[in-house]
């Protein structure tokens, strides 16, 4: 019995300090101090063969999950940002890989758990981590490791977690932002929220009805399920409470399908949907005048087209693709991580704590113009929180089929809004 | 009363679909005695076909050409991947299927691209008005055209030597294969014939509205079709169905009057039909009886 004990007593050492091994700090040539993830060899695809390698993981829905068609463009464009970055230079001594290390989530929790834990040994921080449910399966082991991670998704429950450093106003926002909108415009009495749920649709729904609360709307919520044959629930719902403004929150064949379908049946009421609801594609779709007539989209910045020096670099670093917005999001949302290496860098400590302590000193990030100035203030918490939404109407002349009707603004209800918890928790 | 008329030729649309979906699952477990789980990827593949066909043929030669592909595409998985496993258990066919429904859709995927797509469809979002009600054309184009394919089918199995054929070596395999038939053509051919449906079944799901990837979703509606309306049933099938269509379409129509439901009820109806269906006819309503000596 005590062989067996202590037999135990040296595995669980040998466990221990094989642990510690991946975190022991080391420090390189130029004096910052490294330590999982952070290589002095040159990434694979490297430009300048005498600079280091800092790995990056993705986690994205690459294959056969429901959000492909805007994880491939985020993905590509992550590739491409990351692809500048070295090419102008890198992070001091370090180019940054994100090629190596990405992996297919399959918007599955358990998935995104076994490729995280897989890459996990090999990566300073995640270049991207996409969906809300997946990202919530990693991340109290990413809290616990200092793992740093760029969300693919809105929700606002990323505004209370440090190693998250999310981009642009989450869905509770945007929704606010959009009623705000819909007050002035349509000046609507009864507003109903359509949503699948989970925390990206009761984001938004939540969103909708504090704004509503706060506007003097009557408010209603739909729950809906993903497919376009399960809307019918929801379009019976339009049409017998026939709302004057519906706030839609699910995917772009199922919100056409809504619209659609609705129309179909002689609903006239307007619909803001939050940026996943469109694709520009929908324009050829039987419901595409229905959507041209009674839809708008609500986003979190400015499509493909914008005219700022950051839309610029994007397009011209993706030449050829067909425009959409997953590339914009994939584009926007590296832009955090790329200010956190920086300034970690320059703190001297490229290590997983560095980075995390990195963020939290960073008060605004440079978007180059795609997000205005004072964006990104993750030293200021959920306080700090970005609050403006681009309003956009269908437009077939326009690259993604969406030209902007009012530009970023941030309305009197969101902020007026005191985010002290999580939005869905409220619904 | 017109949104009850309206529920039910809506429910009678979607439940063709239902019925075209499911008639693929019984005809392939008939001859083969296993529940394909290829069938939500070969429907996918099919509407892609059409998606892909459609606009330089035309929405009329594309639903026939991709059904015709389609079935070809089913015949090789069955050639491939079920024909070398014939003599191992149900179980282990049934798992080769799903993942070859896996396989088929990561492949099919691709050829969705990052857009949403249309079957560009003649009907669209059009409606009818006969009076008061509202008929939407889509639902009445699938509801004659699944007319159309089940009264064909009926025929060949009552009328043909290969539908004779299908039916011996349903009924008892070994003595079908004594007089001669060929049961490999008869497991081949009903392959075939659930690619196609499968392929028709899904473009009338996706007329008047897009499809992505997600769709494949939608042919899974058909397992507690085939459930209630009995396993080796075609007609169980047909009528299942057009029965959980309406059911599903009234319950969305209504809904919203009985909050104590729950949120989108109509979407777990064909579930809980199946379920109390199976209450008081364990092999379906018109599922065979089985006897098994203990």
């Amino acid at each position: 019995m005590k062989r067996l004990a202590s037999g135990a007593v040296v595995v669980l050492l040998a466990v221990a300090l094989g642990g510690c091994r991946g975190s022991d700090a080391e420090t390189g040539e130029s004096g910052v101090k490294v330590d999982v993830g952070v290589t002095s060899e040159p990434c694979p695809e490297a430009v300048n063969k005498e600079k280091g390698c800092i790995y990056l993981g993705i986690l994205s829905d690459l294959t056969e999950g429901p959000f492909r068609a805007l994880a491939v463009p985020i993905t590509d464009a992550q590739k491409a940002f990351w692809k500048r970055v070295n090419n102008n230079g890198g992070i001091g001594d370090y180019e940054v890989d994100v090629t190596k290390y990405i992996r297919d989530n399959k918007y599955n929790p358990q998935v995104t758990n076994q490729v995280y834990q897989e890459i996990k040994p090999n990566i300073l921080a995640l270049a991207q981590t996409l969906g809300s449910p997946t990202t919530a399966a990693i991340l109290p082991d990413m809290k616990s490791n200092n793992v740093v991670g760029s969300p693919a998704a809105w929700t606002s429950a990323y505004a209370f977690e440090d190693v998250i450093i999310e981009s642009g106003a989450n869905y509770c926002i945007e929704s606010m932002n959009a009623l705000d909108y819909a007050a002035e415009t349509y000046k609507p009495k009864k507003v109903m929220a359509v949503h699948l749920a989970g925390d990206y649709g009761d984001d938004a729904a939540a969103g909708a009805k504090l704004a509503s609360e706060k506007l003097g709307f009557t408010f209603s919520d739909v729950k809906t399920d993903t497919g376009t044959d399960k809307q019918a629930g929801a379009i019976g719902a339009l049409l017998s409470q026939q709302p004057d403004v519906v706030i839609l929150t699910m995917g772009p064949a199922d919100a056409a399908a809504v619209v659609g379908g609705a129309a179909a049946r002689g609903f006239k009421g307007r619909f803001i949907g939050t940026s996943p609801t469109w694709n520009p594609a929908l324009l050829q779709s039987p419901a595409g005048p229905a959507l041209t007539a009674l839809y708008e989209q609500s986003g979190p910045w400015g499509s493909w087209g914008t005219d700022t020096p950051g839309h610029k670099a994007m397009r011209d670093a993706l030449p050829g693709k067909t425009p959409s917005d997953g590339y914009t999001s994939g584009w926007i949302w590296s832009y955090p991580m790329k200010a956190a290496l920086e300034k970690a860098n320059s703190n001297g400590d490229l290590t997983r704590a560095g980075m995390l302590a990195a963020v939290k000193q960073l008060s605004s990030v440079d978007y180059e113009g795609m997000l205005p100035t004072g964006a990104g203030n993750y030293a200021g918490g959920a306080q700090g929180t970005f609050r403006q939404t681009q309003i956009s109407k269908v437009d077939a002349a326009a690259p993604t089929g969406v030209s902007p009707v009012r530009p970023l603004f941030e309305g009197p209800t969101a902020k007026a809004f005191t985010l002290d918890k999580p939005c869905f928790e409220q619904l | 009363m017109i949104a009850l008329l309206e529920g039910i030729v809506r429910g009678l649309g979607v439940g063709s679909v239902y019925a075209l979906l499911a008639l693929g699952f019984v005809i392939i477990y008939k001859a083969t005695r296993v529940i394909s789980f290829a069938q939500p990827a070969l429907m996918l593949a099919g509407v892609v076909l059409v998606s892909h066909l459609a606009g330089p043929l035309g929405f009329w030669v594309a639903l026939p050409l991709a059904a015709l592909l389609t079935a070809v595409l089913a015949l090789g998985i069955e050639r491939g991947a079920v024909r070398p496993m014939v003599g191992r258990p149900a179980f282990v066919v049934a798992i080769i299927t799903l993942g070859v429904d896996v396989a088929i859709r990561v492949v099919v995927n691709i050829f969705i691209g990052l857009d949403v797509r249309n079957v560009h469809d003649p009907w669209g979002l059009d409606s009818w008005r006969i009076g008061a009600l509202q008929v939407q054309q889509r639902h009445v184009a699938a509801f004659l055209a699944t007319a159309l394919l089940v009264a064909a089918l009926f025929a060949f199995f009552r009328f043909t030597r290969m539908g004779l054929a299908m039916r011996a070596a349903a009924d008892d395999q070994e003595a079908a294969l004594a007089q001669g038939v060929s049961v490999g053509a008869v497991f081949a051919l009903s392959w075939a014939l659930a690619g196609a449906l499968a392929a028709v079944g899904g473009t009338f799901a996706t007329a008047g509205v897009s499809f992505d990837g997600n769709l494949w979703l939608t042919a899974l509606v058909a397992l507690p079709v085939i459930i209630l309306g009995g396993l080796d049933s075609l007609p169980g099938a047909v009528l299942g169905g057009l029965g959980v269509g309406v059911a599903q379409e009234l319950v969305a129509t209504y809904q919203n009057d009985m909050p104590w439901l729950g949120g989108n009820v109509s979407v777990i109806t064909p579930y809980v039909l199946m379920l109390l269906v199976l209450l008081v006819r364990p092999y379906g309503l018109f599922g065979t009886r089985e006897v098994e000596r203990v």
